[in-house]
């Protein structure tokens, strides 16, 4: 039922000349996963989905589902979104605001030209599974944004694609209502053991939603991985800043081994893990998430600095500190409503190697 | 303690006047008309009696195999101008939205431009192109030895041109809907497994359907109103719709007042109940509703095909614009219009300025043009205080019974303007001494014909300025009279100026109504033209024509520059 999805070197220019929207982008989404594509606006992840879903026409590039090729401009092949048997759910929901709850779901299988019986079967376990049979003969205008969303979930999923699309599916909708959506739209996933390709610019739906996560900018995959490999190793200083890391250290490499090095700020030295193409004598940008700063650490360490506190920014359940540190300004987070230093403060400052990544700078 | 009591009353007053004002300029003349519908009373002879007030009056002129075969010839000529209208708008508005046909905006612009020429002057175009024995489209034909002929002076011509000319309200609307509808509706479809016809039957006519009935309704109701079509085309064949049934029948001698009035009420409870649904329609089956998004249409490639849809673009243009245009031209400037063969069309020494002067030889000519500009300057200055006075009670104030205000000034949109002129002929003709036989009866019943596009369009600009630039002046100490001049007025002041352009623009074209309230010393441009046509001389028709449509263009295009938008009205009121 679910399928194998490979993308290869798929290329899309919208008008001559013009910076490529999607630029030789390769990836593959295994059968049953979930990868969600994260990036900026304008990076190409939607042109990407499009692709996939028929609806925009790549320059270049292969579009294979479950072993038969779909799009390849090269060999002539374009199969029309309607003969490509996915399942798609759109930012702006798109239920059909003339039909009922019911007439929506049954749409696809009346095109596929199923019985009566199978319809009604179908479209009662789609509306059961994202909890709506109650509503099943409501017009959908009546319904909420967030009950919209499930509907074009279930017209999505009811004739069984083989991958499931979905584009932006919560950007609509009010921040609470999107944090309940986002756990039942894995959950359902999940159980019903669907392929599927999520595209969206936030971070934390990323992380929650994906199996693995491809981070997108400019057109061009710069890292597809676990969330957990994304967050502790992120390929590049975009994907480190995009995905959290906002202090950015100028220094320079000193010296290279098994992938960590001694980077030189200033007249000090911290150790840190150096991205792929870091070579001694080379200027870096360290990168480091506000709240892998220790302040005040219990046992004496690597990468130990004196600093200064700044400013305190209390925010109830964390506060930020901003800190002269290493002849720049960093910035700490410590989680808890207490507010342990004060403005002024001289405190001693742990920077842990493992979450300190140096890129070459530009 | 009196002043505070003054105080309390003073938007009471206000309100009461208002509403004395629209009672006066709606109320009282609407009611008269029903008046006169009711009763067998000469309102010249005998003046105004309610002594024998029956609907028995009225229903003996609407059982009158007369009025119903107008009746009956009113609903096929505009029902099937509407199907005309229909076919040709919504693929134009196909065309232009959702194709890549070359030159679509170009396109778009020209397909409008037949909603700024006066019917009349729209069937004098016809009339000259395609009467059955001198039309120059016969002519050529004849010329070309083919036996096809066009006649337009039947109903299929008056379906013809009704269909032609109205098309733009349903593209109007249609290419709206298109617009605003957010793609992936139907991209939703295609994903679904659906095929393009599927899409089309199942996702996007559903979708677009209530302004396609919305336009169709619209264009309904103008073409039922309109009286200088089927007065040009119908006539001659002796083809009566209920317009040119209401002014055979003032025409008669001795004028049959009563009975017209009794028409025109029947046409105003058509009309009335056509609105009524227009409105319901336009109100509640919007399914445009995602909002303040900006859509990019989905765009068909037509491959080779888009030439296709540009041919048949530049063909409906070639139809409606450029031929009635030439046809125009030719008659205005032609000595005569015997055409010897093709060449001779082109022969440079055939035309001449000498319609022209005859034209301005009949002294006629010119009081037209100048109390047409008179009745103009009166209708934008009393029109344009009225509806700003309303406009900004309805919107920026809370005093009493503005609803009712609002509820009055909308009526005359299910008025047509040649009901408008039976009414307004009602209320003064039997009063001595009366507004009757100047130019103000003209001016107040353009006022009360064009008040709701007015205070509609003063309304919106009026809701751009913030009420808080407002607020801010009371604090600062000013009162309401001097907030108003000093704030509001000079913020508003684009849209007033545009506002009392169109209300000049509209006066200036209006036949219906300056039909029966016009008089010798009062005549106006459309009636004159009108006059010129029946009096048969094709060529001063035309060159009076011309000059109509290069002063009207000139006006359009001020009115155009001043605000963007304001050219839509024009069309809306017909």
């Amino acid at each position: 039922m679910s399928s194998e999805l490979r993308v290869e070197h798929l290329e899309k220019v919208f008008s001559p000349g013009a910076r490529p929207a999607v630029d030789d982008v390769s990836f593959t989404v295994e059968a049953g996963e979930i990868v969600v594509l994260l990036g900026p606006s304008g990076c190409g992840k939607t042109t990407t989905l499009r692709c996939v879903a028929g609806l925009e026409h790549p320059t270049s590039g292969r579009i294979v589902i479950g072993g038969n090729v779909y799009t390849d401009p090269a060999a002539g092949v374009l199969m029309p979104p309607r003969a490509r048997n996915l399942g798609m759910v759109f930012q702006s929901y798109a239920v059909w605001p003339h039909m009922t709850v019911r007439q929506n779901v049954a749409y696809p299988l009346k095109a596929r030209g199923a019985s009566r019986a199978d319809i009604a079967k179908g479209v009662e376990e789609a509306l059961a599974l994202v909890e709506l049979s109650s509503y099943a003969d409501r017009p959908v205008t009546q319904l909420s944004g967030g009950q919209m969303q499930r509907v074009a979930l279930a017209r999505s999923m009811v004739y069984q694609p083989q991958i499931l699309l979905l584009d932006e599916p919560l950007s609509n909708l009010d921040a609470q209502l999107r944090l309940r959506l986002r756990d039942d739209l894995r959950r359902i996933i999940k159980r019903v053991g669907l392929t599927a390709l999520y595209v969206t610019h936030d971070q934390t739906e990323a992380v929650v939603l994906g199996d693995r996560i491809g981070v997108m900018r400019d057109g061009k995959m710069l890292q597809l991985a676990s969330p957990l490999e994304l967050y502790n190793n992120p390929a590049d200083l975009f994907v480190a800043g995009f995905t959290g890391a906002t202090n950015q250290m100028a220094g320079i490499a000193v010296s290279r081994e098994d992938g960590f090095g001694t980077i030189a700020i200033g007249g000090d030295q911290l150790l840190a893990r150096l991205g792929a193409n870091v070579t001694p004598n080379t200027a870096v940008k360290v990168a480091l998430r506000p709240d892998n700063v220790v302040m005040a650490p219990p046992l004496p360490g690597p990468n130990q600095f004196p600093a200064k506190v700044l400013s305190r920014h209390y925010q109830g359940t964390q506060t930020v500190y901003e800190l002269a540190l290493l002849g720049t300004t960093v910035e700490a987070m410590e989680v808890g409503s207490a507010a342990r230093h004060a403005e002024g403060d001289q405190v001693t400052v742990a920077l842990p190697p493992d979450v300190l990544w140096a890129y070459t700078d530009g | 303690m009196d002043g505070n009591r003054a105080r309390a009353l003073l938007p009471w007053a206000w309100s009461g006047l208002l509403i004395a004002i629209l009672a006066f300029l709606v109320v009282y003349p609407t009611a008269m008309l029903l008046i006169g519908a009711l009763t067998t009373t000469n309102p010249v002879v005998e003046g105004y009696k309610l002594s024998d007030l029956s609907i028995g009056n009225f229903i003996d002129v609407a059982m009158n195999p007369n009025v119903a075969s107008a009746l009956l010839n009113s609903l096929i000529a505009c029902g099937g101008g509407t199907i005309v209208a229909v076919a040709i708008g919504l693929s134009f508005a196909w065309v232009v939205v959702r194709t890549n046909t070359p030159c679509k905006a170009l396109i778009a612009s020209a397909g409008m431009l037949p909603l700024f020429v006066p019917p009349l002057v729209a069937g004098v175009a016809w009339a000259i192109l395609g009467s059955p024995k001198t039309g120059l489209l016969n002519l050529i034909l004849a010329k070309a030895g083919l036996s096809i002929r066009v006649d337009m002076y039947s109903m299929p011509g008056m379906i013809f041109v009704f269909g032609i000319y109205y098309a733009p309200y349903v593209y109007m609307f249609t290419a709206a809907a298109l617009r605003n509808m957010d793609p992936s509706l139907e991209e939703a479809a295609e994903i679904s497994g659906a095929s393009a016809t599927r899409t089309m039957a199942t996702v996007t006519f559903p979708l677009i359907m209530p302004a396609i009935l919305s336009g169709m309704l619209l264009s309904f109701i103008v073409m039922l109103g309109i009286y200088g079509i089927p007065a040009v085309l119908g006539s001659p064949a002796n083809i009566n719709v209920l317009t040119t049934y209401i002014f055979a029948l003032t025409a008669w001698s001795p004028p049959k007042y009563n009975t017209a009035a009794a028409v025109a009420v029947i046409l105003m409870i058509v009309t009335g109940f056509l609105v009524y649904a227009q409105q319901r329609i336009v109100g509640s089956r919007s399914y445009t509703t995602v909002a303040g998004k900006a859509f990019r249409p989905r765009s068909l490639n037509l491959g080779p095909w888009r030439f296709m849809t540009l041919g048949l673009a530049i063909v409906y243009l070639l139809i409606v614009v450029v031929l009635p245009t030439l046809a125009l031209i030719v008659a205005a400037f032609r000595k005569f219009m015997f055409i010897r063969d093709i060449p001779s069309i082109f022969e440079m020494k055939q035309y001449g300025w000498q319609h022209f002067t005859k034209m301005l030889d009949n002294p006629l000519t010119v009081t037209s043009i100048i109390n047409s500009m008179k009745v103009g300057i009166l209708t934008a200055i009393v029109g344009g205080i009225l509806a700003f006075a309303i406009g900004y009670t309805i919107t920026r104030t809370k005093a009493p019974a503005r609803r009712t205000i609002d509820v009055i000034t909308t009526i005359p949109v299910a008025i047509p303007g040649l009901v408008i002129g039976v009414a307004y002929l009602w209320a003064w003709i039997g009063l001595p001494g009366g507004i009757y036989g100047t130019l103000w009866i003209l001016a107040l019943a353009f006022v009360a014909r064009f008040i709701p596009d007015t205070v509609k369009a003063l309304s919106t600009s009026l809701l751009q300025i913030h009420r808080e630039l407002e607020e801010a002046a009371w604090i600062c100490g000013r009162g309401t009279v001097m907030t108003i001049s000093s704030i509001v007025l000079p913020l508003a002041r684009p849209g007033v100026v545009a506002a009392m352009t169109l209300l000049f623009i509209l006066s200036i074209r209006e036949l219906g109504s300056s039909l029966f309230l016009y008089s010798s010393g009062t005549m106006v441009m459309a009636v004159q033209l009108l006059g010129y046509y029946e009096g048969g001389n094709i060529g001063i028709t035309a060159a009076f024509s011309l000059v109509q449509m290069v002063l009207l263009g000139v006006l359009i295009t001020f009115t155009n520059w001043l605000s963007t938008g304001a050219s839509t009205s024009v069309a809306r009121s017909g």
